[in-house]
């Protein structure tokens, strides 16, 4: 199984020498619906793949499902109503537990050097972040449920033009030797991965960057420290395709993460510390070795919230 | 050296000069002078007295200005924090005949219903680049419409902004805007919107800019007008909008007066608006006795800030406000911050060095609406 994970592809374009690398002999399917309504916008893309591509276009086929199936487009509306809402109630624990977090951070600090209650204050913020995980895991079983009852209400294999279309898909990918995933809207580009049952075989070589390599993932995190509505915290948003695993990804991290802010970062990673939150920035290429593991030189955030680059031995050591 | 001294001053220090050079301090310098923290007003011309008038609390108010001994050049240097911006008029007194202008030295004004203001900006003070049209930015779009209201007893006009890329089978949240037609034409309301929207910074959404008639009357907790909006306007927009059908999707907003109106509104209907955008509101209170100092039309309004604070309740759950440190409203702005938090509600609060006027409350915009209606920043990765 052959993976790609870039940096975004703006400012430094490295598809095309990703693909190339991999030896690709075939056409290359492209899933670029997180663009959106630019989704057929793709003559930059089709030039830097080198022009012999499959576009899937699962936004405009989404699109075409919502029109034509009215029950599964009115099931969609309510379900998104609840995701929404479910959201919401998310964020409110979640910012009410972060906040939790820093400030028995901040007594941990405070407590350094002192005798009593050191191994104390070090506890609490372990089970602080205990809290937030089961926040997180809280939402990803509610939200599992909400699928449950999307599919309930309006079952997708029942769906005649779900149906064409996942056909149509499966002979285009069929075809490919090659898959792309761009970057873009990653709620858009996983509910149309997800209602098209897109899987890429194991033997299909695969290259990703931003929202394409986190969808990628097992687990979907957003993140933007610099966000206008000022710090909202990293939040759990659904379940990626899985085909990597162990994996955090980041892009944009420099721009999007406050890595000067240690504490902050350190909290990040021991709150997912089951994985490696990845950085991947402009000119990342990270392709992943033959059991799935991160190469070396793949830049991650230490649980000292640090960046560190991983060695020989896939442990982090001081970039 | 030159340096640290003010330039009115080193023109003071070559007096006598010709006009000729007063041509060339004036040119050179622009109006008013802005140098670290202070800035220096100028006035050219005949009068018995030259003033600034502000409006700012802290500094006098008119502050007077000094003529420079004989020229025609008058002045006053006052201190100005960096980041502040601020509205002013000059008054000139010839005899018993007072005028009252814009400096017509100085080119930059701010527009209000009231008329223009001459604008003074500080060091560190810059116009927001998302208040200007961006070519980029697929705009939205205005729809005229009216409503038959019964409440009011009159046809009520509203314009309604519709997002780019408006999908009717898509559900939107909803924001009501008071003094809806001033927001649009002092604050550039629309391309504001159509530009955060397009950043990616506040979600897409159907507002409702709602003018008023009798603005002093219907704002100041005045129940038709309650009634208008929560049992009125509401339901029949969300017949023909698709609107998110929660209250946390819906949204007060107003301004000075408009900002009570959202509020009484709220506390009328609780449970029916989510949110409150309010910016300077008129939130005047009396602690003992009645005297407040507004004047008549404040009556209604701090009958009803008291009652609010004998009582408090949380209407809404989340309250987003903003107020000018420079204007009047500051301390009861400051002073009703821990009443709402202590009544329940999440309150985001922020100042800025500015004062009671629209540039001001278009200025903060982005904060109000991105913390209301994020967008959807977080989830795109180019």
């Amino acid at each position: 199984m052959r993976t790609v994970l870039l940096g975004p592809q703006r400012f430094m374009t490295t598809a095309g020498t990703a693909l190339r690398s991999l030896g690709v002999d075939g056409p290359v399917a492209t899933i670029n619906a997180g663009w959106e309504e630019r989704e057929d916008v793709v003559d930059e893309l089709d030039t830097v793949l080198g022009g012999d591509t499959r576009h899937l276009r699962l936004y405009h086929r989404s699109l075409d499902v919502i029109t034509k199936d009215e029950a599964f487009g009115s099931a969609a509306l309510a379900f998104r109503d609840r995701h929404d809402a479910l959201l919401s109630l998310y964020r409110l624990r979640l910012q009410n537990a972060m906040d939790g977090v820093y400030a028995v951070q901040r007594r941990t600090r405070e407590g350094e050097g002192r005798v009593r209650g050191e191994a104390t204050a070090h506890a609490a913020l372990d089970d602080s972040i205990e809290v937030v995980r089961h926040i997180d895991q809280w939402y990803a079983a509610q939200l599992k449920g909400l699928y449950a009852d999307l599919e309930g209400a309006a079952p997708i294999d029942s769906s005649g033009v779900i149906g064409w279309h996942r056909g149509e898909l499966a002979d285009l990918l069929g075809q490919s030797a090659a898959v792309v995933l761009t970057g873009g809207h990653v709620g858009t580009l996983l509910r149309t991965l997800r209602l098209f049952a897109i899987t890429i075989p194991d033997d299909v070589p695969v290259i990703a960057w931003s929202a394409g390599a986190m969808a990628l993932t097992e687990r979907v995190v957003l993140f933007h420290d610099h966000g206008p509505e000022g710090n909202t915290e990293a939040e759990v948003f659904d379940r990626g395709l899985g085909r990597v695993q162990g994996i955090v990804a980041l892009p944009h991290a420099r721009r999007r993460l406050r890595l000067d802010d240690r504490d902050r970062c350190a909290v990040m990673a021991r709150r997912f510390t089951d994985q490696h939150c990845v950085l991947l920035d402009d000119g990342t290429a990270l392709e992943l070795t033959a059991d799935g593991g991160l190469p070396r030189g793949a830049r991650i955030l230490g649980i000292d919230g640090a960046v560190h680059e991983l060695g020989t031995n896939g442990r982090g050591g001081v970039s | 050296m030159s340096e640290g001294r003010l330039a009115v001053n080193r023109l003071r220090e070559r007096l006598p000069v010709d006009d000729a050079v007063l041509d060339r301090f004036v040119a050179r310098h622009g109006a008013p002078i802005i140098e670290g923290e202070r800035a220096t007003f100028l006035f050219r011309g005949e009068a018995d007295e030259v003033r600034v008038r502000h409006r700012v609390v802290g500094l006098p108010d008119p502050l007077s200005m000094k003529r420079l001994p004989d020229t025609d050049l008058w002045a006053v240097t006052t201190v100005l924090p960096n980041g502040s911006r601020v509205e002013y008029q000059l008054e000139t007194r010839y005899g018993d005949r007072y005028e009252t202008f814009n400096d017509p030295l100085n080119p930059r004004v701010a527009h209000s219903p009231m008329g223009s203001s001459s604008v003074c900006a500080a060091t560190g003070y810059e116009v927001p680049d998302w208040v200007h049209h961006d070519p980029e930015a697929r705009p939205g779009e205005l729809v005229e419409d009216t409503f038959r209201s019964k409440a009011l007893r009159r046809e009520q006009p509203v314009k309604l902004y519709l997002p780019a890329r408006y999908n009717p089978s898509l559900r939107y949240p909803l924001l009501v805007v008071h003094d809806g037609d001033d927001y649009l034409n002092y604050a550039a309301m629309k391309t504001v919107l159509d530009n955060l929207i397009h950043r990616l910074d506040v979600a897409p959404l159907i507002a409702a800019f709602v003018p008023p008639r009798d603005r002093l009357r219907e704002y100041p907790n005045h129940a038709p007008h309650a009634r208008f909006i929560a049992r009125e306007l509401l339901p029949t927009l969300a017949e023909r909008l698709p609107l998110v059908d929660d209250p946390e999707a819906r949204c007060l907003m107003g301004s000075s007066f408009g900002g009570i109106a959202s509020l009484s509104t709220a506390v009328r209907y609780p449970g029916v608006f989510g949110s409150l955008f309010l910016q300077s509101a008129s939130l005047v209170f009396t602690d003992i006795g009645t005297d407040h100092g507004g004047g008549p039309a404040f009556d209604p309004v701090v009958k009803f800030v008291n009652r609010y604070r004998a009582k408090p309740t949380a209407p809404v759950e989340r309250l987003f406000m903003s107020c000018g440190t420079y204007e009047p409203l500051i301390t009861p702005n400051r002073s009703m911050v821990p009443v709402f938090r202590g009544a329940g509600m999440t309150v985001k609060y922020v100042e800025a060095r500015d004062g009671h006027n629209w540039e001001d409350w278009r200025d903060r915009l982005r904060d109000g609406l991105s913390w209301l209606f994020p967008g959807p920043q977080k989830f795109v990765y180019e």
